[in-house]
């Protein structure tokens, strides 16, 4: 009899929604662990909820107590667990006309950290994902070098390795609340930014193991993919078609830090993300970092194609058209609370978010809950590095009130995130590209969040 | 490669990557030299060798399809208007349009006059809906280049050199950047082709925007505030294509 009890227990609680689950186990008295690692809506409500059950009641052993669970390699691959099947990329289906150009965007509502697992970096292809064999994919290497090269992605494993966290962001990230507010979530305001730890080879190594020759002011890389998609990148002299050199950052910075990467989170990157070998091209707006790369050629100036003249360009309001607008600005955004995760009950919560910057590394984050009339820092959770995210956290008493809550950060460089207001001065309302304003988050009475703009301030 | 301005920090970052232990070893076995100890740590590293094969430009002929702005590497062919009018027709059309004005959402061949998309950016209006080749596009050989590199979208590097000509010929003409008065098309043609939107290209500017990091008091009075500001799926335009 108790045998069966237990077992019933345990179908039922595998098929429960998530926050009747997460509030059985704390219950359970695994309030401190449990809710350290759950989300901050969920875990507010379970503490309240422990909070209140605090009676006389006797607690019942979990079902999980008493059985046998899984073996090694039941699930050889690891997922997820099916209490976090909302947690997934999504797209917004009347934003293109087709899904094999297009994007999806990441749950950033769900993550907790800097990095983003593989399996939910925001997915964006100009022609779809295609599966290239490793054993027969080649690199090649070549115009202004001294000796050719084709690289192997054997050869490029051989070679000296490096590693890095760096950010990929599209350029179009938040681009659909250039006119108004239009997305409810933060996944969709946002959600065109993902961060991995990646390995490869350092362009350097590259550059010194073909001789690149000193004439060369730009190097331009190509993907083996449907849309043969490429990117011009500047080197140090760069100017562009009308022998105006590009900004100072643009020709010596960028190429710095530019690898050829192979690994992704530790793992083979993702067909979503270019395996076997894609471009990282850090702090740059992700288009540049070609995907399923297969060809890197050494110039003396940018192609000025597709991607650089139709595509990722922006009018501005004086009728003309910014080009080479390569680097992301910093950013920054509050992931919790946030349209998507609600608050519950009023007392303690930790305000928490992500900032970044396309010049370097985050010098401090600003958080308002008043609509921005006053400012406090919050606290940047260590490790800070270059081009990569930045996760910081703010410690909250709600009164239960409503309040408007932002987040400002500031980069190395000194430069201070947006106001949209300002944004919209600078570029006018037909700019697409670049929206790296202040976000605001509405947190109503009731505990509700949602997206508003305050176009005035 | 050594008169390079790059080449200090190369050697710098190589220098970087080899582990210290080797780095000693390769210092200790030059020690007999007076003259080799006076070279630099990154002149005793190990040279990178035997990895990767060597190549000829001649074998990447068929790689290195990649036209510039001023229609460098543009290849010898030519086509006609009638030739890509039926390429068109049979296999661009569905998407971006019989008169290349569009269909489903694809790009638009012909765009608002050149003098119409000037004057909506001006004034703030929403003149994505209305950008095409004839308005925001610098140079006809990068057209060609598109078009021969990605399109067809279902069937990429499907059409030969010369077909490419024919349709980055017809579509020049459909977005009336060209008067059709020439049938013939190629690389002369192509270069020859001034785009109306040429001029209006300017580079990166940002930072454009200087915001200050006010703490306290920051503005005074109550701000507007927005929400759900856009009732159904308006769309910020072509953001993917």
């Amino acid at each position: 009899m108790k045998k069966e009890t237990s077992s019933e227990e345990v179908t039922a609680a595998n098929e429960a929604p998530a926050s009747t689950t997460r509030r059985r186990f704390l219950g359970s008295g695994l309030a401190a662990s449990a809710g350290a690692v759950v989300a901050g809506s969920s875990a507010a409500t379970a503490l309240a909820t422990a909070a209140e059950s605090a009676g006389d009641e006797v607690l019942e052993i979990p079902a999980s107590n008493k059985i046998l669970g899984r073996g090694v390699v039941t699930v050889p691959y690891g997922l997820p667990s099916k209490f976090e099947a909302d947690v997934v990329r999504r797209n917004v289906e009347w934003l293109t006309p087709d899904r094999a150009a297009s994007i999806s965007f990441t749950p950033l509502q769900d993550l907790h950290g800097i990095i983003t697992p593989g399996g939910l970096h925001f997915e964006r292809y100009h022609a779809g994902a295609v599966d290239i064999d490793p054993a027969t994919h080649k690199l090649a290497i070549h115009g202004l070098v001294e000796k050719p090269l084709l690289l192997t992605v054997e050869d490029l494993r051989r070679l000296p390795s490096h590693t890095a966290i760096h950010f990929l962001e599209c350029p179009a990230n938040g681009a659909m609340e250039w006119r108004g507010v239009q997305m409810d979530s933060v996944q969709f305001t946002h959600g065109m930014i993902s961060c991995s730890e990646w390995t490869g080879v350092k362009l350097s190594t590259i550059m010194e193991m073909v001789g690149v020759k000193p004439e060369s002011t730009w190097f331009y890389a190509e993907g083996a993919d449907g849309s043969a998609l490429q990117r011009s990148i500047p080197l140090p002299g760069a100017k562009d078609q009308f022998g105006k050199p590009l900004p100072e950052f643009d020709q010596n910075e960028i190429h710095k830090d530019v690898m050829i990467a192979y690994a992704q989170n530790g793992e083979a990157l993702r067909p979503e993300n270019g395996y076997p070998i894609r471009l990282i091209v850090p702090g740059c707006e992700a288009n540049m970092s070609i995907k399923y790369l297969r060809r890197i050629k050494f110039t003396t100036k940018p192609l000025v194609t597709y991607q650089e003249t139709r595509h990722y360009t922006d009018t501005t309001d004086d009728g003309r058209i910014r080009q080479f607008t390569l680097v992301n600005e910093a950013n920054s955004v509050v992931t919790f609370p946030c349209p998507d995760k609600h608050l519950t009950t009023p007392g303690y919560y930790e305000i928490r978010g992500l900032a970044w910057t396309g010049r370097g590394k985050v010098a401090h984050v600003d958080v308002s809950t008043d609509g921005g009339k006053n400012w406090k820092e919050a606290k940047l959770v260590q490790p800070v590095m270059n081009k990569c995210l930045t996760k910081f956290t703010f410690d909250w008493d709600w009164d239960g009130k409503e309040h408007i809550i932002m987040s400002r950060v500031t980069d190395e460089t000194g430069y201070v995130q947006p106001t949209l207001k300002q944004l919209r001065e600078a570029r006018g309302l037909n700019s697409l590209y670049h929206k790296n304003s202040i976000q605001a988050w509405r947190v109503l009475a009731t505990g509700e969040v949602e997206n508003v703009q305050l176009p005035t301030v | 490669m050594s008169n390079s301005p790059l080449s200090k920090s190369i050697k710098t970052l190589l220098t970087g990557l080899i582990p210290a232990v080797a780095l000693a070893s390769a210092v200790s076995c030059a020690g007999t030299s007076g003259e080799q100890d006076k070279k630099s740590e990154s002149e005793d590293t190990p040279k990178i060798t035997g990895v990767g094969t060597p190549i000829k430009e001649s074998q990447l002929a068929k790689w290195d399809i990649s036209v510039f702005f001023d229609g460098d590497n543009l290849p010898p062919g030519k086509g006609t208007l009638t030739e890509g009018e039926e390429i068109y027709q049979a296999q661009c059309a569905m998407c971006h349009g019989e008169f290349g004005e569009s269909v489903r959402g694809y790009p638009k061949m012909l765009g608002g006059s050149m003098e119409e998309y000037i004057e909506t950016a001006k004034h703030n209006e929403n003149n994505v809906a209305i950008r095409g080749i004839n308005n925001h596009w610098g140079h006809a050989p990068t057209l060609w280049d598109y078009i021969h590199r990605a399109m067809p979208f279902f069937a990429p590097q499907s059409l030969t050199v010369d077909q490419a000509y024919s349709v980055t010929g017809y579509v020049l003409y459909l977005a009336e950047v060209t008067d059709g008065s020439v049938e013939e098309i190629d690389a002369d043609f192509i270069k020859s082709v001034k785009m109306p939107a040429a001029d209006l290209y300017y580079t990166d500017t940002r930072p454009d925007v200087h915001n200050k990091r006010c703490m306290k008091d920051c503005y005074s009075g109550e701000p507007e505030i927005v929400a759900k500001q856009i009732k159904g799926n308006v769309s910020v335009g072509d953001v993917d294509k």
